[in-house]
């Protein structure tokens, strides 16, 4: 196998001469402009093997910002740009600015009530009274007024002090531009080595002008907005009214309130258009709670509870059915049953409509990638959006009550049973699907014995996450006419009742522990069966 | 000649999304694996795969990794459409196959072990043998009844209610065979079964194996990149590299005159002792000037190691006869290049 004549000889790294022209030449490559230079301080740069570079860029050093604008090293761009105006700011306000006007002002105008006092003095004087009150007041005030004198004069002697600090800044961070600048620009070339089509290179009149522009249009306005202290109002607010009266002609209402006008059109047109459909979600959503409800509420109280804690043994041992019969102690010797039940079967049924559609979805998502390119934003919208800001929609659409809110709890606690469902189907392992395929299995088969089974752990892992998601929507959900234990705290709430607000509090916390506990050892039992 | 099982012919395999155009290209122009990569960005999987396996032969297919072994196997069930070509089963174009009549095929004729046993996790060693049966929607207790039978036939009785991960590799591999068998098929696919094992156990299993196919007379494909056990196992060898079938032969025949300088590497580390026979170095009677008076006897199917044993003996050398009359000698000399593959003197 091995030819004699082609064999590697094997030579000691010590022994090993560098080859400089490849290297040169591909760093040249990349520099394009002064790459000589380049590739001098490169190679001092890999000789080197310390922990600090040696070498020292002057055109970085001077120019700054714009140096690396240049060579297109963006985020030193950006960090030193910053830096450099903070230390342009302190010499501006050192060398334009007027530290001390604000006590000078006040300085002025107390000096100026002192005079008024004394000029009520003399008139009090001329007119036989006793000036002595308003003597002692002028006094007091031109006291004042000194202070504050000082107090100015000082801050205005701290204005040179202000201006070396700046200096001192902007040569330190010169200094560092200029011993750093090499170093970045040669990360830069070994990013450029790996990925030469998305990593720029050379010197472009592009970078230059693009740098130039962004440290023209930014270094100014803030030196200038820092340093004067009566800076102009254009700048410290976005004129919004402007703007508005721009797109839409003087006189008319402003760019916010014309476009709100027309979602309120909008979604008022749109719900009277998809009345049925909603009605028809509305009724569907409440078959599901009202069969929970009637089982939870409906049943005698001591049956509920004793198929509760059998459960809780049954799924996840002793201990937690202790703890379950704790806490529905709990709840229902402070008379929160009724309303524990109205809140289990409200969860109960979102979390039921949530894993009945999230599952088949995941699994959809799971096999077509195209389908979960498109759903991921849309899951992350559901995820991230703040529950308050679609319960304006849902109330739009379908009203208030329990139904509603069933389907904002569903919003929020479905896309991680999605998720994890179509984990769990990508993960299962490309041999297996192909062995059930070559002994003759459809797809429907495929799906029922491999794929499913193989993801429930992920699926079930998902509904965990689902059923405690939608726990957290409870309060929120009060918010549009939920009923339940959320109601207690929003009411708790609204009239700032603490001891109330605190029991029920605990309620909702016991409910959301003794499920999550059931649930997690139902699990983990499958977990160890498995 | 017995009926042929499986039958290629002319097999292409081309992998992109512009393969139709590549395979035109191909059989117009004429061009090469790196000439369809360059204006197709296709890869040539397979080139002109022609073979034939008759009925109870085990057929082994011989390359190194991405030479398009296992991708020319997946043909035949048609985990893997071809681009040109046929691919008959008993004489079935497999290509023509309705979906249904495919799945019917793949449950009832054709068993297909994997290099990673692909065994389903959560199901029982018996459920997992029985699976190809569900599939066919057979009863639970003929179901049970197979799969326990076929348990037995690769010695794992008393596994049956344990979990594949309960069990070492090569019993896994077992389930894996006893799963391939249960639906009692006609064509055995093995895609390097015994490749991920250790060295020794694969040895026991490549005898079991053999064993196992000689008695059920099933038509095996056996895919591996071990050109021992291909010799080992295989009634014929096909040697496969970059997609194309570089030679078809008997394990003697690839040996003893190798079509190319690549299939000669290959052979030259394996050990001719039992594989050459006597009738492909004897000489002819008449090259051998002395008597043959007294000399020691082999029919021309003994191999190297025997006649070794009958020349150190003698110093005459070996008469080779068929069917008792005398056909052919081998000298000492002769022997000893024989051993050293067949090298000219």
């Amino acid at each position: 196998m091995s030819d004699p004549t082609s064999e590697m000889k094997v030579t000691a790294a010590s022994d090993i001469e560098v080859d400089r022209d490849a290297l040169d030449a591909s760093i040249k490559n990349f520099a394009g402009d002064s790459g000589g230079y380049y590739a001098g301080v490169f190679h001092k740069i890999h000789d080197a093997t310390g922990l600090l570079p040696t070498t020292f860029n002057l055109w970085a050093a001077l120019l700054g910002p714009l140096w690396s604008a240049s060579r297109a090293v963006w985020g030193m761009f950006w960090t030193f740009l910053i830096l450099e105006v903070i230390a342009w700011v302190q010499i501006g306000r050192g060398w334009w600015g007027n530290p001390g006007s604000d006590m000078a002002d006040r300085a002025q105008r107390q000096l100026d009530r002192a005079q008024e006092f004394l000029d009520k003095a003399a008139a009090a004087t001329a007119s036989g009274e006793d000036p002595e009150r308003f003597n002692k007041l002028a006094e007091n005030i031109t006291k004042a007024a000194n202070d504050s004198l000082a107090k100015a004069d000082a801050a205005q002697s701290q204005a040179f002090g202000i201006m070396l600090t700046g200096l001192a800044l902007l040569v330190f961070f010169k200094l560092i531009q200029g011993f750093y600048a090499n170093t970045a620009y040669e990360k830069q070339y070994s990013r450029w080595r790996i990925d030469p089509d998305s990593t720029e290179s050379g010197r472009s009149m592009r970078n230059i002008a693009l740098g130039a522009i962004l440290v023209a249009a930014i270094a100014p306005l803030i030196v200038f907005r820092f340093t004067i202290s009566s800076s102009i109002p254009m700048l410290d607010t976005f004129p919004e009214d402007q703007a508005s009266a721009l797109f839409l002609g003087n006189g008319s209402a402003n760019l916010f309130t014309s476009v709100a006008n027309w979602l309120n059109a909008v979604i008022d047109s749109a719900v009277t258009a998809w009345s049925d459909v909603t009605r028809g979600i509305i009724v569907f959503v409440k078959t599901v709670l009202d069969g929970l409800q009637l089982a939870l509420s409906g049943s005698p109280w001591p049956v509920v509870m004793l198929v509760i804690c059998v459960t809780a043994w049954r799924a996840a041992g002793p201990r937690v059915a202790i703890f379950t019969a704790a806490s529905l102690a709990y709840i229902a010797l402070f008379g929160y049953w009724e309303l524990a039940m109205e809140t289990v079967a409200l969860v109960g049924a979102a979390v039921l409509i949530s894993v009945a559609i999230g599952i088949p979805l995941g699994i959809w998502f799971g096999k077509s990638k195209r389908a979960y390119k498109i759903a991921e934003p849309v899951l992350d919208l559901m995820q991230t959006l703040p529950a308050f800001v679609y319960l304006i929609p849902i109330i739009a659409f379908f009203g208030t009550g329990n139904p509603p809110g069933i389907l904002a709890t569903i919003i929020f606690g479905m896309p991680p049973v999605i998720r994890l469902t179509a984990l769990g189907m990508r993960g299962v392992p490309e041999s297996i699907k192909e062995a059930a395929v070559a002994f003759g299995a459809s797809r429907f088969q495929l799906l029922k014995d491999v794929e499913v089974p193989l993801a429930l752990p992920s699926i079930m892992a998902g509904v965990n996450q689902t059923i405690l998601m939608c726990l957290s929507m409870v309060v929120i959900i009060s918010l549009i006419g939920g009923g339940g234990l959320g109601k207690v705290i929003l009411e708790a709430l609204q009239y700032a009742a603490k001891g109330e607000g605190l029991l029920g509090g605990f309620a909702i916390l016991f409910c959301a522990m003794v499920i999550d506990r059931i649930v997690q050892g139902a699990f983990r039992r499958k977990d160890q069966t498995d | 000649m017995s009926e042929t099982v499986v039958s290629l012919k002319d097999v292409w395999k081309i992998f992109g999304a512009r393969a139709d155009e590549a395979m035109q290209a191909v059989k117009n122009e004429g061009i090469g694996k790196p000439e369809v990569l360059e204006r197709f960005q296709c890869v040539v999987g397979v080139q002109g795969a022609t073979f034939d396996v008759p009925r109870g032969e085990i057929f082994c297919i011989m390359g190194l990794s991405g030479s398009g072994k296992s991708t020319l196997v997946r043909h035949i069930n048609r985990l893997i459409e071809p681009t040109a070509g046929t691919i008959e089963i008993l004489g079935r174009d497999v290509s023509s196959m309705s979906a249904s009549e495919l799945r019917r095929v793949r449950a009832q004729q054709i068993g297909m072990v994997f290099q990673h046993m692909a065994l389903m996790p959560h199901r029982s060693v018996r459920d997992n043998v029985a699976y190809p049966l569900e599939i066919r929607k057979v009863s639970k207790s003929k179901r049970w009844a197979v799969s326990d039978h076929a348990l037995g036939l690769v010695d794992l009785t008393g596994y049956e209610d344990r979990l594949p991960k309960e069990l070492s590799g090569g019993m896994q591999q077992r389930v894996g065979i006893a799963r391939a068998l249960a639906s009692d098929p006609e064509i055995l696919l093995m895609d390097e079964p015994f490749s991920a094992l250790d060295p020794l156990i694969r040895l026991q299993l490549q005898d079991q194996f053999k064993a196992l196919v000689a008695q059920l007379k099933k038509t095996t494909l056996f895919i591996t990149h071990d050109l021992d056990e291909a010799i080992r196992i295989g009634h014929r060898i096909a040697i496969m590299k970059d997609g194309v079938i570089v030679q078809i032969g008997t394990p003697e025949d690839i040996v003893m005159n190798p079509a190319d300088d690549y299939v000669r590497e290959f052979v030259q580390g394996i050990s001719k002792l039992k594989l050459v026979k006597a009738h492909s170095i004897m000489q002819p009677l008449g090259s051998y000037k002395g008597s043959l008076e007294g000399a020691p006897r082999a029919d021309e199917g003994a191999d190297l190691d025997q006649l070794i044993d009958l020349a150190v003996g003698s110093e005459q050398p070996v008469v080779i006869t068929e069917n008792g009359n005398d056909v052919g000698i081998v000298t000492k000399p002769r022997l000893l290049r024989g051993i050293q593959g067949g090298k000219d003197e």
